[in-house]
C-alpha cells in the first residue's frame, strides 16, 4: 500500500553512491530491517523523523536532501 | 559475519519460534489430554497469539522495527473493522429468524479466526506486499496439503503420487501469482468460490453447525479468497515487485 504522504526520496541515488551500499547493509547501518528500507526505496514507507535522521546521517546528507515533497504537494 | 549480522538473524527468530510452540502446545495438550480441566491449557495458546504484541505494547519487547510495527497497528485496526462488522453480522442473522446454536463457545473460535486471519493476513500484505504474500500462502497450502497427503498414504504410493497431484494447482497458482498477478486473482477467486461452494456441500451433509463451517472457510478458503483480491487490487507493477537484493 502506498502512504498517502506525497513525499519521494533519493534513498536508492545516495545508497549506489555510497560505493554501492547494499540495502542489507544500510539496515543494518541505521537497525532495521532490509524490508524496510525496500519499502522505502519503493515509496512504500515513510520513516520517522529519527529514522530520518538516522539515514542523513549515514550519508553525511541533511534529511531534506533525502527526502522532498512531491511538486503538487509543496505547491497545495 | 559481523556480530551484529548474527543477532539481526537469531533474534526476529526466537519470539515467533516460542511463541509457535506455545500455540502448538496449548492445543496439543487441550486435545490430548483427558478431562475438561486441560481445556486450561488453551490459555497458552492464547498466550503465544496475543502475548508477544502485548509485550510490545508494554514496551518490554523490543524486536520490530518501525515499519513492523506499523504494519501490526495497521493489521490490528483492520482486524477490528473486520471482526465487527462480523458481529453485526451474525447478531442481525441470529435475531431475524428462529436460529439456535449449537455450541456457543465455537463462536468464540469463530471470531478469533476472524481476528486472527484479517490481522495475520493484512500485516503480510502491509510488509511483503500483495504478490509475495499470495505466492508465499500459495507455496505454504501447496506444501501443507503435500505433506498431509503423504503422511496420510504412507502405504499406498499410487494413492500418494495421485493425492499428491491436487497440490500441483497450488505451486502453479503460486508461480502464476509471480508472472501474471491479475491472472492469478481471477484465478484464486474462482478457485474460492468453487471451494466455498464444495466445503458447504460436504458440511450440510455432514450436518455440521452453521458456526463451524463459518470457520472453516475464513480459515481454508480466507487466505485464497484474501490473495485474489490483494493480487487484483495492488496498485501497479512497482509497488510490491518480488524483491531482489541490490548492490
Amino acid at each position: 500500500m502506498k502512504p498517502r504522504q506525497e513525499i519521494r526520496n533519493a534513498l536508492k541515488h545516495y545508497r549506489l553512491q555510497a560505493g554501492g551500499m547494499t540495502q542489507e547493509d544500510l539496515a543494518l547501518r541505521v537497525e532495521v530491517t532490509r524490508q524496510t528500507i525496500f519499502a522505502m526505496e519503493k515509496g512504500n514507507y515513510n520513516p520517522s523523523v529519527g529514522l530520518a535522521l538516522r539515514l542523513a546521517a549515514v550519508f553525511g546528507v541533511s534529511v531534506e536532501e533525502l527526502f522532498q515533497l512531491e511538486e503538487g504537494a509543496r505547491d497545495a | 559475519m559481523p556480530s551484529k549480522k548474527i543477532s539481526e538473524l537469531v533474534r526476529p527468530k526466537l519470539v515467533p519460534t516460542v511463541a509457535g510452540a506455545l500455540v502448538i502446545l496449548g492445543f496439543a495438550l487441550a486435545n490430548l489430554t483427558r478431562g475438561q480441566a486441560w481445556w486450561w491449557c488453551i490459555v497458552l495458546t492464547g498466550l503465544g497469539t496475543f502475548g508477544p504484541g502485548l509485550l510490545r505494547e508494554l514496551g518490554w519487547l523490543k524486536d520490530k522495527d518501525e515499519f513492523e510495527i506499523q504494519a501490526a497497528r495497521r493489521a490490528g485496526y483492520h482486524a477490528f473493522l473486520a471482526s465487527g462488522l462480523a458481529a453485526f453480522l451474525w447478531i442481525a442473522f441470529v435475531r431475524s429468524g428462529p436460529r439456535q446454536l449449537k455450541s456457543p463457545e465455537e463462536l468464540a473460535t469463530f471470531f478469533a479466526a476472524i481476528l486472527w486471519f484479517t490481522w495475520m493476513f493484512s500485516s503480510l500484505v502491509n510488509y511483503w506486499g500483495a504478490r509475495k504474500t499470495a505466492f508465499r500462502i500459495l507455496l505454504a497450502y501447496g506444501a501443507a496439503w503435500m505433506a498431509f497427503n503423504v503422511l496420510d498414504e504412507l502405504t499406498h504410493p499410487v494413492a500418494m503420487l495421485m493425492q499428491s497431484l491436487l497440490t500441483v494447482p497450488f505451486f502453479l497458482c503460486a508461480w502464476l501469482s509471480r508472472q501474471w498477478p491479475r491472472s492469478a486473482g481471477v484465478l484464486l477467486l474462482v478457485a474460492s468460490v468453487a471451494l466455498f461452494i464444495l466445503i458447504a456441500r460436504v458440511h450440510e451433509a455432514r450436518g455440521l453447525g452453521l458456526v463451524v463451517s463459518a470457520t472453516t472457510m475464513v480459515l481454508f478458503i480466507g487466505p485464497l479468497f484474501a490473495s485474489g483480491i490483494a493480487l487484483l487490487l495492488r496498485q501497479s507493477a512497482e509497488s510490491d515487485p518480488i524483491q531482489q537484493e541490490e548492490p
